[in-house]
């Protein structure tokens, strides 16, 4: 059976290890044949090929993600999007844009820029990760905050399932009559079938945008100035807090004037009619004073703010500016209890004698702390595998989830049964079967059923640098 | 860059370069060789976890692991991308010349560079192929000017000169009316402007990029002895100037740090200047810019170029973020199918650009990028150039043209 031409399907080694790993720390197996499909007909195939061959599949965007989802277990077919890059569509009227799965999550942007509207979801690798990957994980975005996760921008998707059936999931227009399968589909990382075509909501662009950033000298002053912000009514389009390693971090790539002796910064945006806005900035300005800012400062133009927002969306790359491997969390709680979670974040790292950064979509109390390490240290991946235990059980403990945006994929799994009842367990695990009864599509994947990842279990042994 | 604090294995990479990338993948986009192919193996974050694995002894270097090493164009735009700050032109250029160690180099490639480190051979082996053009022997290939000029131009080394523009190789012999307008330009400003020439000869940057590093010392070595004294060093072409910059790094000894220190982009140093400049006026055609890498990604002065022209014509962008054209030095020679793949991409971007503004020329600072281009197609102009038509009369003189 022939699905793809030689140019467009490998089995070098090179490519099998490449296409071992994702934008993480984490190992699994070894890559099977590694596919690059560019229709929907070619993922049919590529997936009927794997099941010929008694193979599981792992669908793969652009690697960026942070959890291993599409790090392969065993040596699976590995279904690579990057080639399935259209944008197949742009209806303006009915603010609907159809994509293939491969394009860039700022290229759309790129291209949708002028028309009046925008894909709102914008994850911080919005420069690298793609559309389909977005739908996978259901991914966030600083954005989010006002405008909703990654489900509440898509209208319809496209799916290639286990079998090689080409279903289509959602209605372009309006509420899905019946049992929400879309909704379904939305965050199902991989496991549920490949997204061959996407039909995503655009929404209109903000007639007036105000970027504020806020500097503050304790950081549990910036995290009160958040629930704030929120309470006295203002929902601000997106709300960033960095503390002062990151922004020692990224200041030098940046050059956004960032204050390198802040404790903590914010980045507020405030959008919508410019009456609105310029009151907003008014009382954001105010309860900031109030709440301890030192400075607040609004973005004079686009190329200021541009500037603020590449910042902070550089920063889990330029990290490696202080240590050279990361080990991050995506845990959200409730926002009220900030201050003393980052607190506790603080500790729990100097407890293990490790550095530890805190960037994140404060807004939505989701919280990313990135724990700095050098692999080549002896003994320092239990310090981070312990802390990083501790920080998720701190964040459940104030009455948290597991994961913000970033998805569970490998990594995550064996804290599922902290936060799921074995019920809850079992009716996902069955919703899985509905769709792929063999367990074929991205097996061994998010729910904590089964069999373990390959002989290497994610993070449970320690990696030898990020990639080898 | 390259001098190295330690190294740790096989290739000889330096481990703080190499631990730099935490693979976050955010200069895949910015990566022409990856946009082309959507393979990791074709990917800055791809190269380095190559590197990463021979270099530490887990695996050999293999046919597809060279084809991920040279199938990369060298042309550094993952480097301003990458919010870690990974040296990638040095981790590749280190890579190169481990390689150019374990394989002997294609035979066109090696010829090739041989005649670039000899003027004399390059000078008779141009007229000879001018003749050849002149006669039908050939088309323009893509890879040579659309013509070349039969009678090539000698001038004298500098003598009592306020700055010195460095000529280089192939574009002193195949478009020395580049080196004329630069000249006009340099010298509306009131400089006394003196040339490289033939005894400096070639920067080497080719030879870098090959991994042939130790011809390109020589070559560093022989420039530098040709141009003593302290003035500023002016390179017109994107890809010479960035060299220059780098023998410092190159030869790791202060004279080469103080060689380095004393070169300039042409447009940086008329930046500086450009209120002598005093542009004729009226209306002239609208210009694309096309931003080479080695202006835009190594030197990092495209913004110079920018301000340059910007008196003189109205300026049209590129939607691409700078991304490689696919000339990429002798890529385009080496690797034909996928550099116009690359060009392709290029290409799209002008043709946006073109319908949007209606403009016609392309404006280009590197001779490899404007023959690529030229060969796609475009009537493609060196920025100074037009800013040499733009120049209302001036105490400069019009040099002789070769052409
Ligand atoms: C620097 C950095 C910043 C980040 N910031 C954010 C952020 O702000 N918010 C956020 O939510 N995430 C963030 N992430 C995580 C990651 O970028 C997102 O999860 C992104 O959506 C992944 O897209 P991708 O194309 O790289 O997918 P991949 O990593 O290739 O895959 C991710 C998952 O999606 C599945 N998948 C991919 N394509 C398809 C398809 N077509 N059909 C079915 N399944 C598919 C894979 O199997 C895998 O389970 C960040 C990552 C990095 C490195
Ligand atoms: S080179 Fe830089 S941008 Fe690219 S993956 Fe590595 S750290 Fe990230
Ligand atoms: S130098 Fe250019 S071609 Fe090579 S990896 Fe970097 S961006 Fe890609």
């Amino acid at each position: 059976m022939e699905v793809l031409g030689p140019d467009r399907v490998t089995d070098g080694s090179a490519a099998r290890r490449l296409y071992s790993r994702d934008g993480s720390v984490i190992e699994g197996g070894r890559a099977g044949p590694v596919c690059f499909p560019e229709t929907t007909g070619e993922v049919v195939g590529c997936v009927q090929a794997a099941r010929a061959h008694g193979r599981a599949f792992v669908p793969r965007g652009a690697g960026t993600g942070l959890t291993g989802g599409s790090v392969p277990c065993d040596d699976p077919v590995m279904i690579v999007t990057t080639r399935m890059n259209q944008i197949l569509e742009v209806d303006r009227g009915r603010r609907v844009a159809w994509v293939e799965p491969g394009v860039v999550n700022l290229d759309l942007a790129h291209h949708l820029a002028g028309s009046g509207l925008h894909f709102a979801p914008d994850p911080s690798s919005q420069q690298a990760c793609t559309i389909g990957g977005n739908v996978a994980n259901n991914s966030g975005g600083p954005h989010c905050l006002a405008y909703g996760v990654t489900s509440a921008h898509v209208a319809a998707v496209e799916v290639v399932l286990s079998d090689g059936t080409v279903v289509v999931l959602g209605e372009e227009q309006g509420d899905s009559v019946g049992l929400d399968l879309r909704g379904a589909f939305v965050g199902g990382e991989g496991t549920l079938g490949v997204a061959t075509k996407i039909a995503v909501r655009l929404t209109q662009d903000p007639p007036k945008v105000a970027t504020l950033l806020l500097d503050f000298v304790e950081v549990a002053d910036a995290a009160t100035t958040v629930s704030a912000i929120i309470a006295a009514g203002v929902l601000p389009a997106a709300l960033e807090l960095m503390d002062r390693r990151v922004v020692e971090a990224v200041e030098p790539f940046v050059h956004a004037g960032y204050p390198l002796d802040a404790a903590a910064v914010l980045i507020v945006e405030l959008d919508g009619l410019p009456g609105g806005v310029a009151h907003e900035v008014g009382l954001v300005t105010r309860i900031g004073s109030q709440g301890g800012a030192r400075t607040v400062r609004l973005a004079a133009d686009d190329a200021e703010r541009d500037r603020i927002w590449k910042g902070r969306k550089s920063a889990f790359g330029a990290i490696a500016n202080i240590r050279p491997d990361y080990y991050l969390h995506d845990t959200v709680i409730p926002r009220t209890k900030l201050a003393g979670v980052l607190d506790e974040v603080y500790a729990i790292a100097e407890r293990h004698d490790l550095l530890v950064m805190n960037v994140f979509h404060a807004g939505d109390g989701n919280l990313h702390p990135l724990l700095l390490f050098d692999s080549r240290e002896p003994g320092v991946m239990e310090r981070v595998l312990a802390a990083g235990e501790e920080i998720v059980r701190a964040s459940l403990a104030a009455g948290g989830v597991l994961s913000g945006e970033h998805g569970i994929g490998l990594e995550k799994r064996r804290f599922m049964s902290l936060q799921f009842s074995p019920e809850d367990l079992a009716a996902q695990d069955a919703l899985r079967r509905a769709f792929d009864p063999d367990g074929i599509a991205n097996p061994l994947k998010v729910l904590p059923t089964g069999a373990s990842c390959g002989d290497v279990n994610a993070l449970d042994v320690v990696p030898d640098g990020v990639w080898v | 860059m390259i001098a190295r604090s330690s190294t740790t294995g096989r290739i000889g990479l330096r481990d703080d370069a190499l631990s730099a990338c935490v693979s976050c993948g955010l200069c895949l986009p910015h990566c022409p060789t990856y946009r082309a192919t959507g393979d990791e193996r074709r990917s800055p974050r791809g190269r380095i976890a190559l590197m990463r694995i021979v270099e530490s002894g887990l695996a050999e270097p293999n046919a597809e692991w060279l084809a991920a090493m040279d199938t990369c164009i060298q042309c550094r735009g993952c480097e301003p991308a990458c919010p870690s700050g990974v040296p990638f032109g040095e981790l590749m250029a280190d890579t190169q010349a481990f390689n150019s160690g374990t394989r002997r180099l294609p035979l066109r490639l090696r010829l090739g560079l041989r005649v670039l480190g000899r003027p004399q051979m390059l000078r008779l082996g141009t007229r000879l192929l001018a003749l050849a053009q002149r006669m039908g022997f050939f088309r323009s290939s893509g890879f040579l000017p659309g013509r070349l000029p039969l009678r090539l131009p000698r001038r004298p080394a500098p003598a009592e000169v306020d700055v010195v523009l460095f000529t280089g190789c192939v574009m002193d012999t195949w478009t020395p009316h580049v080196h004329d307008a630069a000249q006009r330009v340099l010298e509306a400003t009131g400089a006394r402007v003196g040339r490289s020439g033939t005894a400096a000869g070639c920067c080497g940057a080719l030879h870098v990029h090959a991994g042939l590093r130790e011809e390109a010392r020589s070559l560093a070595h022989r420039v530098m002895a040709a141009l003593p004294g302290d003035q500023q060093v002016l390179a017109d072409s994107a890809g010479c100037g960035a060299m220059l910059k780098e023998y410092g790094d190159l030869l790791g000894t202060e004279e080469a740090h103080a060689f380095s220190a004393r070169v300039a982009d042409v447009h940086e140093w008329l930046v500086e200047r450009l209120d002598r400049l005093t542009p004729v006026g009226g209306r002239s055609e609208p210009v694309i810019i096309q931003d080479p890498c080695h202006l835009r990604h190594v030197q990092r002065v495209d913004g110079a170029m920018r301000a340059v022209l910007a008196p003189f014509v109205p300026v049209v962008e590129l939607d691409d973020e700078g991304l490689c054209c696919g000339a990429g030095g002798a890529f385009a020679v080496l690797q034909p199918d996928l550099a116009a793949k690359v060009r392709d991409q290029k290409v799209a971007a002008i043709d946006r650009a073109v319908a949007r503004s209606g403009a016609a020329v392309v404006v280009s600072a590197n001779p490899g990028c404007s023959f690529y281009l030229g060969a796609a197609g475009y009537q493609v102009r060196h920025p100074l150039e037009v800013v040499a038509e733009g120049l209302a009369a001036t105490g400069g003189q019009e040099m002789t043209d070769g052409n």
